[in-house]
């Protein structure tokens, strides 16, 4: 056939070739060190010993259970990451509503100026508040933490909730209002319940990211209120052992569960969002 | 009595002025088109009267009561947004319902008027129905139920039937027009659609640059525009440019290049003119009879439009101008054909100035 | 109403920004004696403390940081960008749905988890331990602890990067690539001329948001660093915890702060101004 270019078609087996090795590359890069993870966790030997395990147990889990250290970790993160979480969604989902509508002169500045803890290095943003507590004479771990966690938690509410609200018409408000209903009425009956999965997805990011905070939680601890991850970074340098492996695969699994809940609750592609040419 | 009054409003955006002292009243049971081309300023003065906008200058009365501070919700207003801005996330129901909650309509009052009102739009059944489960037409008819059932003073309709498809916005201006009369709504109708104002408006105010143009019947905007905007806005015409001048009575004569075309010239000064001759006034002329002014023009080509012909011819001086004769099996001259076309002095309008 | 709305807002986070922020800058000014933790209070304010981080030996960490945290990124997008696309135009919706969900899910899980499971993996008894050596890098070499941060940190950008692009690519017209492909052009051609270019302002946006997490990081260079690899935060919570000098710590703290800030918003501001759709 006259109309088949060969040279078109070798380019194109190359390109193709080319894209889903980097697919793949991207796939096992991801997904292959949460298994070694989740291997090593059931493995039987008391030191670190070469890959694959030849005996498997519990043992890991049965230390990581014994351990009241990652207990009160775990507690004292959970407090943390639900009042911070709290704070920010409520604070930041208003202020994601009155930047949508404002129209004022440095409304911008005023946005990135509340955005800015997402550009900040936590360490940074952890050290100034450990010096801005002391000066104040807060001296309590769980206050410091929630003031740290606040200010690092507020930005991706905001973000998140203004993101849902760029598609949900103005007219749904003016509709509200002109039918008779107050201000407040209008954007508790009509624009909070459609921004819903947009701050529901804010807070979840709110929480995953205070629940996962090591930068700025690593200032804010004293020695009887500490979160999760500064236990285990404490134990990953006392002693190298498998407990941290265990310890992963429970991780894993809640975070598994956290995506099913969320995809059944408000639809994964919801919160990724479809854009104007997505199917 | 007015049921609306707007006096003097001028709205700026920044430099631009939107609506440029903008009066006019709307009569108990009227239903107003404000008609006019995108940006004309028409959707901004609706705005205003609804209460999302504030005028810089004049004010806005609805029912004899100054507007001037009152919020949206304090309006009784009902407005039809053009995307109908339904609540998706309630039912049928709780939309109708939701005005008449908020106005402090009796709950047993409520329920009732809901099956009232879907009655009178023709959708009984569908109150436990979401939004997005209906038709187009049907989200129309419950925004028009939603905005109706709380009685207002008026209702504001923007651009109502411009997310329709041809057929059924013409079956759907119909309905409205139904539905308002059964209510005897006083009513303002956003549009660009010509079409769409003359079928549905009592009366028609035609707006350009953010300025009233002519307030009319639609009869009336049609058949004795004022302006050129106003001629050329509203159905098709011929234009010819020419001088007026009166010798001595009251009869006027206009100077054209085609020679000279007596006319009934009304109010309007002498100087530069424009003569607007509707397609439908512009006949072929066989023998001597009816015309005071003929034209020798050359056929180009027919555009059949169904019950009439289209026929396109070129005059003297290159101007092209179409007429229309009924499509009745009549023998029509071929493209090529030399004709004479000829109209009345009653049929010409003098509109004053020179077209751009 | 709408400035009702934002009080609470702004009530919260004012005092949060700013004191902070200027509890660090005047610390950053206070002389420091060694053996005190923090800074002197006595003592007249100086600017010795910024004085200091000008020297080599100061200098090396912001290099460092700067420049590791680039190679990162540049595979992150290399990586990110055909799975972004693929997910777009290519992935059944249930292939779709799940990968988009492991996407999610690995932004979500804690970091600590993912750098430790980093290291099970390619550390010296891992299953990939061999993989430093097949790159030539001997794994025990100052190199072969930066290759492992820069794994590390490329994975915590990659699902950042890849759920940015999937945004990015959802708004280009599909139809687009379909009329390069009937004006002649090969997929490659097609992928790279109308795809990748019509994505540019979205993967500039994605890589600047994703480079603002590489530079800040903490947590990569700590657990697999080997202390030869050190990021800004990492010296900034030495200054800290090992030797308590304050002062100084404040000192670096302002300046990453005002080098991130510079860098994120001077960046963006340049990508926005250059293509107005970017903004989105």
């Amino acid at each position: 056939m006259s109309g088949l270019s060969i040279s078109k078609r070798l380019a194109d087996a190359l390109f193709e070739a080319a894209y889903l090795s980097l697919i793949t590359l991207f796939i096992a890069f991801s997904v292959i060190p949460v298994i070694v993870a989740v291997v090593l966790s059931f493995d039987a030997r008391s030191f670190i010993g070469p890959f694959p395990p030849k005996q498997f147990s519990l043992r890991w889990y049965e230390s990581f259970l014994a351990d009241s250290y990652y207990r009160d970790g775990l507690v004292t993160s959970l407090i943390l990451a639900t009042v911070a979480t709290l704070i920010a969604t409520i604070a930041g989902t208003l202020a994601a509503i009155a930047l949508s509508r404002a129209t004022f002169r440095g409304r911008a500045a005023l946005q990135a100026a509340l955005l800015s803890p997402l550009v900040v290095p936590n360490v940074v943003l952890g050290f100034g508040m450990l010096i801005f507590a002391s000066r104040l004479g807060i001296i309590d771990g769980m206050t410091r933490l929630i003031m740290g966690h606040v200010l690092i938690t507020f930005p991706y509410v905001m973000r998140t909730t203004a993101a849902s609200l760029v598609g949900i018409k103005a007219s749904y408000y003016e509709a509200a209002l002109s039918l008779g209903a107050k201000p407040w009425k209008a954007l508790a009956q009509v624009t909070l319940p459609l921004a819903r999965t947009g701050i529901l997805a804010g807070a979840v990011f709110g929480f995953v990211t205070s629940f996962d905070d090591v930068g700025v939680s690593l200032f804010l601890t004293d020695a009887y209120t500490f979160t999760l991850p500064v236990a285990i970074l404490a134990q990953m340098r006392a002693n190298l052992d498998l407990t941290i492996a265990a310890l992963s695969v429970v991780f894993i699994v809640a975070t598994v569960l956290l995506i099913v809940l969320l995809d059944r609750l408000a639809g994964l592609d919801a919160i990724v969002g479809r854009g104007v040419y997505g199917r | 009595m007015a049921v609306l009054e707007l006096q003097n409003i001028t709205k700026r955006f920044g430099a631009a002025t939107a609506v440029d002292n903008v009066s006019f009243e709307v009569e108990r049971g009227e239903v107003v088109a404000l008609l006019g081309p995108s940006g004309c300023g028409k959707t901004t003065t609706l705005r205003m009267i609804a209460g999302f906008e504030w005028p810089d200058e004049g004010r806005i009365f609805i029912g004899g009561a100054d507007m001037e501070v009152r919020q949206p919700y304090d309006r009784n207003v009902g407005l039809v947004f053009q995307d109908y801005a339904l609540f998706p996330h309630m039912s049928v129901a709780q939309n109708i319902a939701f005005g008449m909650k908020n106005r402090g309509v009796p709950r047993a009052e409520i329920s009732r008027r809901i099956d009232e009102v879907l009655e009178q739009v023709q959708l009984p059944g569908i109150a436990g129905r979401r939004p997005s489960q209906l038709s187009g037409g049907q989200q129309q008819r419950v925004a028009l139920a939603r905005a109706l059932v709380t009685r207002p003073d008026i209702m504001l309709l923007d651009e109502p039937l411009s997310n329709l498809d041809a057929k059924l916005r013409l079956q759907l201006r119909r309905e409205i027009r139904n539905i308002l009369s059964t209510f005897d709504c006083t009513s303002i109708i956003v549009t660009h659609d010509q079409e769409e104002a003359m079928g549905l408006a009592d009366r028609i105010v035609l707006m350009n640059r953010g300025r009233i143009e002519q307030v009319d019947t639609p009869h009336a905007l049609y058949q004795s525009p004022k302006t050129l905007f106003a001629a050329d806005f509203i159905g098709h015409a011929n234009w010819i440019g020419g001088t007026l001048s009166r010798r001595g009575g009251g009869a006027g004569v206009v100077e054209t290049a085609l020679g000279s075309v007596a006319v009934a010239p009304g109010g309007i000064a002498d100087g530069a003119v424009t003569l607007c001759i509707r397609p439908e006034r512009l006949a072929l002329v066989d023998g001597e009879a009816g015309a005071d002014t003929r034209l020798d023009a050359v056929v180009e080509r027919h555009d059949p439009i169904g019950a009439d012909l289209r026929i396109w011819s070129r005059l003297k001086d290159g101007t092209l101008v179409q007429s229309l004769e009924k499509n009745v099996g009549r023998d029509l001259p071929a493209p090529g054909s030399a004709v004479t076309l000829g109209f009345r002095a009653a049929d010409c309008i003098v509109l004053p100035g020179a077209r751009p | 109403m709408t400035a009702a709305l934002l009080w609470p807002a702004l009530v919260i986070m004012a005092p949060l920004l700013l004191g902070p922020l200027l509890a660090l800058g005047h610390e950053s000014l206070k002389p420091f004696t060694s053996g005190r933790i923090g800074g002197d209070d006595a003592g007249a304010l100086t600017l010795a403390n910024y004085a200091q981080i000008a020297a080599p030996e100061y200098a090396r960490y912001f290099l460092d940081t700067f420049r590791v945290g680039l190679i990162s990124l540049a595979f992150a997008l290399l990586l990110g960008f055909p799975m972004a696309h693929f997910i777009v135009r290519r992935a059944a919706p249930v292939t779709r749905r799940l990968l988009i969900g492991g996407l999610v899910g690995t932004l979500f899980l804690s970091i600590i988890v993912r750098i430790y499971a980093i290291a099970m993996t390619f550390g010296p008894n891992g299953p990939l331990a061999g993989f430093s050596r097949m790159l030539g890098i001997a794994p025990s070499s100052p190199d072969g602890a930066e290759l492992m941060v820069v794994l590390g940190l490329m994975n915590t950008t990659l699902p950042l990067v890849a759920l940015t692009l999937i945004g990015t690519l959802q708004n280009i017209n599909p139809r687009l690539e379909e009329a390069a492909m009937s004006l002649g052009a090969p997929r490659w051609k097609t992928f790279f001329q109308v795809t990748a270019a019509m994505s540019l302002p979205g993967i500039l946006s994605a890589g600047i948001i994703a480079y603002a997490f590489c530079i800040s990081n903490l947590v990569v260079p700590m657990l697999v660093g080997r202390g030869s690899i050190l990021f800004v935060s990492n010296l900034i919570y030495f200054r800290f915890s090992e030797v308590a000098n304050f002062p100084s710590g404040a000192a670096l703290s302002i300046v990453m702060m005002v080098l991130s800030v510079a860098l994120f918003y001077g960046l963006l501001h340049l990508v926005r101004s250059n293509w107005q759709e970017a903004g989105k």
